[in-house]
């Protein structure tokens, strides 16, 4: 029960993280009626140059800025630049994209002449932190589980890292063998390092402070390199069987002589595969976040018409958003497991054995 | 839409990060893990198949040691009734050869008293003969003289009397 309780405490300030962040920055603008909920609701899921710390809008923790600009390398904190100043680096300052500027809210070099272009970024920003946090975790937990078993053989582990185990046996077992068979140890380390990163990605973005809070698998950078891994991996393994599915399918003659319509759509097909897969990761876990800030946005915009019905839209939006954020816990698992399932049956289509290709053949002649 | 614009930064740095991650976990951790859940799988496997064969085999054998039972109870029962049957027919004989015995004994001993009494009749003859004679003998050395005539009608007599008995 004590415990029931104290997990319910840790969801409900969880929950509470983004509006307290809200009337933060609702109080950096003055008055209440200032909400902009598209401004908000854009810097909670974008990236960011520092670490927003719970409670206090004005401070976040620095991160290093790295750019390639003119004059070769440039190294700073961000704490330089994110209150809206200029840093100088010799002959070259920096500063953050205004409000009207095509590089809206990142880091431009500004030439002799006042005009803004964008430097080669390579910052170690709140997404790329939390990459890392995320790599850390997920290599220590499993190096944690290989210790294990160097040193305890076949004894199965328990507590947490037998739930790691079932994790890893459940995609081991049911996702990567049942689909690739023999072939399952080839591919099943880059597919059970696709499922964990995007999973502990996905969970540690629901924690809104510090370790976590960052929108990573909901970032169409982080689902596309994701995806390009798979097409690269479905691509480079593919047989000659799976390349002459595509070239010349086995379709009426007319389907791929004169025209090549059914080749044109294979090779359409290639690249819809891991543009799905982007695009699902990434909406799915943007939209629960999103549906989660909007929720406590409510609260703001309600309490600005009436104190009565802010505390409607209070109670309201806290149940909706423990809610929710129960769901993208779910979600997260579920998404985690669409990706690597579905990378799984790529892999495995573009490396099927063709049994029937010698009957074919025969039949021909 | 910045939402839809891939970030050049975090592009590169995912893939560094992913790079790093797949790297020294294809390294260090997924032959031990993927090794240790297959090979624990096939001991499991084989754990079982193993108890199915035991069980299988442990069945038979309680099949067979009851038809061994059975078999011994039957034998058992069988020999019980051939002890039985054994035990009334020496019964028999013996009572057969004993009331043989004991006819033949019986028949011997009717023999020997019928000669006995044969004896003892032709010793009673010849002693009543020879008192009779002696009396006849005394009687008509007083009367007779002729004694040979005398002797031949007592004999005569005594063989009536023999007749008659």
């Amino acid at each position: 029960m004590k415990r029931l309780f104290i997990i319910f405490a840790a969801i409900f300030a969880v929950a509470t993280m983004p509006a307290y962040s809200a009337e933060a920055h609702e109080g950096q603008h003055g008055e209440a009626s200032a909400i902009n909920p598209k401004e908000i609701i854009f810097e909670h899921l974008g990236d960011g140059y520092g670490w927003e710390v719970p409670f206090d809008h004005h401070h976040r923790l620095p991160l290093p800025c790295i750019v390639w600009g003119t004059g070769g390398l440039h190294v700073f904190s961000s704490a330089r630049i994110t209150g809206g100043e200029t840093y100088r680096d010799g002959d070259v300052s920096f500063r953050l994209g205004g409000k009207d500027s095509e590089y809206r809210g990142k880091i431009v070099e500004i030439g002799p002449d006042g005009k803004e272009t964008r430097p080669w970024d390579f910052s170690i920003t709140k997404n790329v932190c939390a990459l890392f946090i995320s790599v850390v975790l997920v290599a220590g937990l499993m190096l944690w589980l290989a210790r294990w078993y160097r040193r305890n053989g076949f004894k199965a582990p328990r507590k947490g890292l037998g739930f790691l185990e079932l994790l890893v046996d459940f995609i081991y077992v049911s996702v990567i063998k049942s689909t690739l068979g023999s072939k399952a140890r080839r591919f099943a380390p880059y597919l059970l390092t696709v499922f964990f990163f995007i999973f502990f990605m996905n969970l540690l973005g629901l924690i809104v402070v510090f370790p976590g809070g960052a929108n990573l698998t909901g970032n169409i950078a982080i689902t596309l390199v994701l995806a390009l891994l798979t097409f690269l991996v479905t691509n480079i393994s593919g047989n000659r069987h799976y390349w002459k599915e595509i070239f010349w399918p086995d379709v009426p003659l007319w389907l791929k002589f004169p025209l090549p319509i059914m080749p044109m759509i294979e090779i359409f097909g290639m690249f819809t595969k891991p543009a799905a897969l982007t695009v699902r990761l990434f909406a799915n876990m943007m939209g629960g976040h999103m549906i989660v800030i909007v929720l406590t946005l409510l609260i703001f915009i309600f309490a600005a018409v009436s104190a009565a019905a802010g505390g409607v839209a209070t109670a309201v939006s806290m149940v909706f958003s423990v809610f929710m954020l129960l769901i993208d816990v779910l979600v997260s698992f579920i998404q985690a497991y669409v990706f690597t399932m579905l990378s799984t049956i790529f892999i495995g289509l573009s490396n099927e054995e063709h049994h029937g290709e010698a009957s074919h053949e025969a039949a021909a002649h | 839409m910045e939402l839809f614009t891939p970030d050049f930064g975090l592009v590169f740095w995912m893939f560094v990060a992913f790079g790093m991650l797949f790297l020294i976990l294809w390294k260090f951790a997924w032959p031990v893990i993927l090794k240790s859940v297959d090979s624990r799988a096939d001991l499991i496997d084989k754990g079982v198949e193993y108890a199915q064969e035991a069980k299988a085999q442990l069945d038979n054998a309680r099949s067979t040691a009851d038809d061994l039972i059975r078999q011994a109870q039957r034998q058992q029962a069988d020999m019980l009734r051939e002890a039985d049957k054994m035990k009334s027919r020496l019964v028999e004989e013996a009572r057969a050869a004993a009331q043989s015995e004991a006819q033949k004994v019986m028949d011997a001993a009717k023999v020997s008293i019928a000669q006995q009494q044969k004896q003892a009749e032709e010793q009673l003859r010849a002693s009543v003969g020879a008192i009779a004679l002696d009396i006849a003998q005394k009687v008509v050395q007083q009367n007779l003289a002729a004694d040979k005539e005398q002797r031949q009608l007592v004999d005569k007599l005594l063989n009536e009397i023999e007749t008659q008995n």
